[in-house]
């Protein structure tokens, strides 16, 4: 039986796991390389990593800390930020990245997911999108949800799946940051309207939050401060589930 | 002593810097040697050979031709010396591929590989999944059956011979995820990502058969 993925996340400021909100009260939460290792090691089904400020000066070092990565590691790996051309997702693949996922560019070029498939395959690539409700639509935000595209949630999320995105990532941005769950409905909105796997971003607090993930039938759960801060470790997270009958790897 | 070769094939689909770094992980300190094939090879030269893949079938064919890779390859399989596959390597041991266009294998295990058809399932199959084995085998000892690994693919193995399927895996239905012929393996999960039992397997298949 297929398991529910557990994937903690790493918002990377050059070789620093960073927490922080649109970039004020930055603060730093150790060393990307060391925390990979360690989730690796501690149950982790995949990992995720977000350069979080792709500047052309941060971008050299982040790239060698995706590489690191990748050397102390044995399991997916999936790197997304600052990816905006074609070339971007063959450097960060050739770095290790066993996916490379795609937002804004994407949104503003919709063709770059049919090319990045085309050239790397479906299964690397992953389309993150940022939703948010808006006079009482879903829409596809960018720029950490401060701008509000013209785009329809579940009609953008259909468009990336037919391009060729192998997954989405799906970050409600009216829970992100506020650890009161996964935002359930518009969860189950995507879920029920495509076929390929979705991971629940935004907003996990507590262990129930992850069950509740799951009945989205998401099949992969992101989170990232109730990791990092060490409120829950990863293996904690899969027994709680489990409990609750949900596959897990342990 | 003379040290045994293994050959690990680039065939420029899907990178293999994690296999690679398994492979020597393992063989440090063992009378073993990797070298990483790129281009025509002396097939016998090897005493192993490991190929990876990830994409499509069909480009990986293409890519093994025009690296001329393919007739080394098709003549070290055919006098049955060991392989491991992964992934898109497993599955080009079929007849035939029916990824984006029919595309001719190499022919080592007959069958053919299509795409999951089941009502509601969630395409690729991406993720952890264990293995049931239908047999013993060096390959996976050390208490692997039922053990998870990582899949991601959306085609599967099919019109098998039973006696080439060593495990199986269900996703929707059962498919195989570990077929055999001879000394010839292929895996459809990538053990070099499924954490210390992938390791293990990898280990098995150096080591022990």
């Amino acid at each position: 039986m297929l398991k529910t993925r557990i994937i903690p996340c790493l918002d990377v400021i050059k070789n620093k796991v960073v927490k922080g909100v649109n970039f004020k009260n930055i603060k730093v939460m150790g060393n990307a390389v060391e925390m990979a290792r360690y989730y690796s090691l501690s149950g982790a089904d995949e990992l995720c990593m977000l350069d979080i400020n792709a500047s052309y000066q941060n971008r050299k070092t982040f790239i060698k800390t995706v590489e690191a990565i990748a050397k102390v590691i044995n399991i997916p790996l999936t790197v997304g930020g600052g990816v905006s051309v074609l070339d971007d997702i063959t450097d960060l693949l050739n770095a290790g990245a066993d996916k490379v996922s795609i937002n804004s560019a994407a949104v503003k070029n919709p063709r770059l997911i049919r090319q990045a498939s085309l050239k790397h395959g479906s299964q690397c690539i992953v389309v993150a999108i940022d939703g948010k409700r808006h006079e009482n639509k879903m829409k596809v935000v960018v720029k950490g949800g401060r701008e509000i595209t013209k785009k329809e949630l579940i009609l953008w999320a259909k468009q990336v799946q037919s391009l060729g995105a192998g997954e989405i990532l799906m970050t409600s941005m009216d829970t992100d940051g506020v650890q009161n769950g996964f935002d359930s409905s518009m969860l189950k909105k995507i879920t029920s309207n495509v076929s390929i796997p979705v991971i629940a971003s935004g907003g996990v607090g507590n262990l129930e939050h992850f069950y509740l993930g799951h009945l989205t039938k998401s099949t992969g759960l992101l989170a990232a401060s109730v990791f990092h801060s060490g409120k829950y470790k990863i293996q904690s997270v899969k027994k709680y589930l489990k409990n609750k009958g949900v596959p897990v790897r342990l | 002593m003379k040290k045994k070769v293994i050959g690990l094939v680039d065939g420029q689909s899907g990178n293999i810097g994690s296999i690679n770094k398994a492979i020597k992980e393992i063989i440090k300190g063992r009378p073993y040697q990797l070298k990483i094939i790129r281009g025509e090879f002396d097939y016998s030269l090897f005493n192993k050979i490991i190929l990876p893949g990830q994409g499509a079938y069909a480009t990986l064919i293409s890519n093994l031709k025009k690296l001329k890779i393919y007739k080394p390859l098709k003549t070290y399989l055919d006098n049955n010396c060991s392989y491991l596959g992964i992934c898109v390597g497993m599955q080009i041991l079929s007849d035939q591929g029916h990824e984006d266009r029919t595309t001719k294998g190499l022919g080592i295990i007959a069958g053919e590989i299509k795409k999951f058809k089941s009502k509601n399932l969630i395409i690729p199959h991406m993720g952890w999944n264990s293995i049931s084995l239908n047999k013993e085998d060096p390959i996976v000892t050390n208490n692997l059956d039922n053990k998870d690994f990582y899949f991601v693919h959306s085609y599967i193995f099919q019109n098998i011979n039973k006696s080439n399927v060593l495990a199986n895996t269900h996703y929707g239905k059962k498919f195989p995820s570990i077929v055999k012929k001879g000394n010839i393996y292929g895996v459809q999960f990538h053990p070099e990502k499924s954490h210390k039992y992938g390791l293990n397997l990898i280990k098995n298949y150096i080591l022990k058969s």
